[in-house]
């Protein structure tokens, strides 16, 4: 069993609004292994990114708060640390990637400037020439071609995959033991989205970093990711190792998330003739259903599902396989 | 009539670059370059390609919102190129489209009653009251919503329903031919479905043609009769939407299906990374575009661009190496 560096426990994140409050994220609990890549997927507005900013501690308050939970990072929980503390460990243990490269750089400084400011803030005991050095290696290591010419080049000057790339570079220069990769690569084509996910799979082989890999794309998922969280309006529905998740699905939801994708079976070229659908739509934080969230749009929702028992919480229905569902599909 | 709705020969959109004191041309950008294809009544043609490859200026010209630069577009047998502003306004009562993003498209101060009825004042349909409140209902209908939508605005719907509400103003002046832009990319998942579910029952319901732009592979595979590929404004395969996967003949074609993520962890598949970027199509590379990423170019490759290659009727392709296309 691999090393747990990373424990979020009943995160509850909540926003107060002009039309009230709301509670982005309802009682989160996510682990996070060396070396392994836990996936967060989700709609839009389902929580996936309010969880990685809140482990960064980045939400901003007013007007959002973490209003209850822990997260355990090997021994110490980050919401209690004070902020110095935090700045250290943020962007040198813990490091995110976030889904603009266009608007997260700055572009007024150099790619190089960059990388080295990273490296100013949290490796101290590096030379000038040295954070120079390593920056290039950085940018050599994400594949970026002539990286001593690029380090010297603006943002504008560098194409969509390329920025990504220097995104990853910039986060991976401490050598951080979690990337947080917040849809790394919606922005991208699909064959610079398969590049960039071919290197971060060889980054975490050589760093035995552990990644979590936030997206709504299940076939990232598929590809990239050990375990599986799915997400809906603020809670984990159901969890699960990768093939676990695909093969057999509980939740309704994550089923429905799984039939929706286009899918076309090549050897007979026969096309299915309408796509499974789930009805309905997301319901609004603002108005959530008593009992469980889904009901509205599931086939199979009894009143025990309308509220008279609750709200399903997440149990083990198997071995490493959780759901939050009063009939789970089995 | 023929069987095409839609043929389109040569056609080639080229944007200028002004640089230096005087403003002059210093170089140019062939945004769609010499593209010819043609679409059958009420078939979907789906057009993919990275992003800067020219489907969306393809798309644009098709309807003339683009001026091409040379080339023909012959809908129903009509040379639209060739046509007056005032014929042309005529023609695209036939020829429609919907664009990506449903935020940005709708006008946020006008009721959706209004935005439906917007297209029909301009060409002048359904004059009578009556008549034309049936007509807006109906197109409610058609797109699954609620018939008390007529009275709200567009920020009291969701991105999903917002799209619908895009369809059914392109469906208000009844056309034939609808192009669409990226219509699903920005809807989540479970939406997408709907959204393509419905167009695919649309299209089969008014005998509608599709032009079919998306990046989404797996949705232009799923809709999509026949699919064309782009590379930096040429069209390099045209293939019916089930050989693409296995039988593609050119080998960007091969890339870029291959690099779609599967959503299935039971099998792995060999995947051919495409080595650098799109070059920058300000100063394309010599011969055929794609030949600096490809591990089959040969001396031919960098000479000339290759010739179209009819394989079959619905297939065609434009590479010099065809048949070597494994990595």
């Amino acid at each position: 069993m691999a090393e747990k560096i990373l424990e979020i426990k009943d995160l509850c994140v909540e926003f107060n609004t002009d039309r009230g409050r709301i509670r982005a994220v309802n009682g989160v609990n996510l682990e996070v292994f060396k070396g392994k890549t836990l996936g967060v997927v989700g709609e839009s507005g389902s929580g996936k990114s309010v969880t990685a900013l809140s482990v960064m501690r980045l939400i901003p308050s007013p007007p959002g708060k973490i209003a209850r939970g822990t997260i355990d990072y090997r021994g110490e929980n980050l919401l209690d640390i004070p902020f110095d503390e935090m700045r250290r460990i943020r962007g040198n243990k813990i490091a995110m990637i976030f889904q603009e490269p266009m608007t997260s750089l700055n572009p007024v400084f150099t790619v190089g400037n960059q990388i080295e400011e990273v490296l100013e803030l949290h490796q101290t005991e590096l030379s000038k020439e040295q954070r120079r050095e390593k920056a290039i290696e950085m940018l050599r290591l994400v594949g970026i071609p002539s990286p001593d010419k690029r380090i010297t080049e603006y943002p504008h000057q560098l194409s969509g995959g390329m920025r990504q790339r220097v995104m990853i570079a910039m986060s991976l220069a401490c050598e951080p033991d979690i990337l947080i990769a917040d849809e790394p690569t919606t922005a991208l084509d699909v064959t610079i989205q398969a590049q960039i996910l071919e290197l971060m799979n060889k980054l975490q082989k050589e760093l035995g970093m552990g990644i979590i890999m936030i997206t709504h794309d299940l076939g990232v998922v598929a590809e990239t990711c050990d375990d599986v969280a799915v997400m809906y309006c603020g809670q984990i529905v159901e969890r699960a190792e990768v093939k676990e998740l695909f093969n057999h699905p509980q939740h309704p939801y994550t089923k429905g998330l799984i039939e929706s994708i286009p899918s076309f079976d090549s050897t007979t070229g026969e096309r299915k003739d309408r796509l499974p659908t789930i009805e309905g739509m997301v319901p609004s934080l603002f108005d959530l259903p008593d009992g469980c969230n889904f009901q509205d749009r599931c086939d199979f929702a009894t009143d025990k599902c309308r509220g008279s028992e609750g709200e399903p919480v997440l149990k083990s229905i198997g071995t490493n396989h959780d759901a939050a569902c009063f009939h789970p599909l089995s | 009539m023929s069987e095409y709705l839609l043929e389109v020969n040569n056609l080639t959109k080229k944007f200028p670059i002004k640089g230096g004191i005087l403003g002059r041309e210093v170089g140019a950008v062939y945004a769609v370059n010499d593209v010819s294809f043609k679409i059958k009544k009420g078939e979907t043609l789906g057009l993919v390609g990275e992003s800067g490859c020219g489907k969306t200026t393809l798309g644009r010209s098709l309807l003339r919102l683009i001026e091409p630069t040379s080339g023909e577009v012959f809908f129903n047998g009509v040379d639209i190129t060739k046509l007056d502003a005032d014929q042309m306004r005529e023609m695209r009562r036939k020829m429609q489209i919907i664009f990506q993003d449903p935020y940005a498209s709708l006008n946020p101060r006008m009721t959706v009653g209004g935005i439906l009825a917007e297209p029909m004042e301009i060409h002048g349909l359904f004059k009578d009251k009556e008549e034309r409140r049936k007509r807006l209902l109906q197109l409610l209908d058609q797109v699954q919503l609620p018939a008390d939508a007529l009275n709200k605005y567009p920020h009291e719907f969701s991105g999903g329903q917002r799209q619908r509400i895009c369809i059914a103003r392109a469906l208000a002046v009844e056309p034939e031919f609808i192009v669409c832009d990226e219509p699903v990319s920005a809807l989540d998942v479970s939406v997408q479905a709907q959204v393509v579910n419905l167009m695919m029952d649309l299209q089969k319901d008014l005998g509608l043609t599709f032009l079919f732009i998306a990046h989404d592979l797996k949705v232009v595979e799923y809709i999509s009769n026949r699919v064309a590929v782009m590379y930096l404004g040429n069209m390099v395969e045209v293939a019916e939407s089930h050989e693409l996967y296995g039988g593609a003949r050119h080998p960007y074609t091969k890339a870029l299906f291959s690099a779609i993520p599967n959503p299935n962890p039971n099998v792995t598949h060999d995947r051919i990374i495409l080595e650098g970027d799109i070059p920058s199509p300000m100063n394309p590379p010599s011969g055929c575009h794609f030949h600096p990423r490809c591990w089959n170019a040969t001396d031919e490759c960098r000479g000339s661009y290759p010739p179209v290659t009819e394989e079959s009727l619905t297939h065609a392709y434009r590479c010099y190496n065809p048949n070597q296309v494994s990595k």
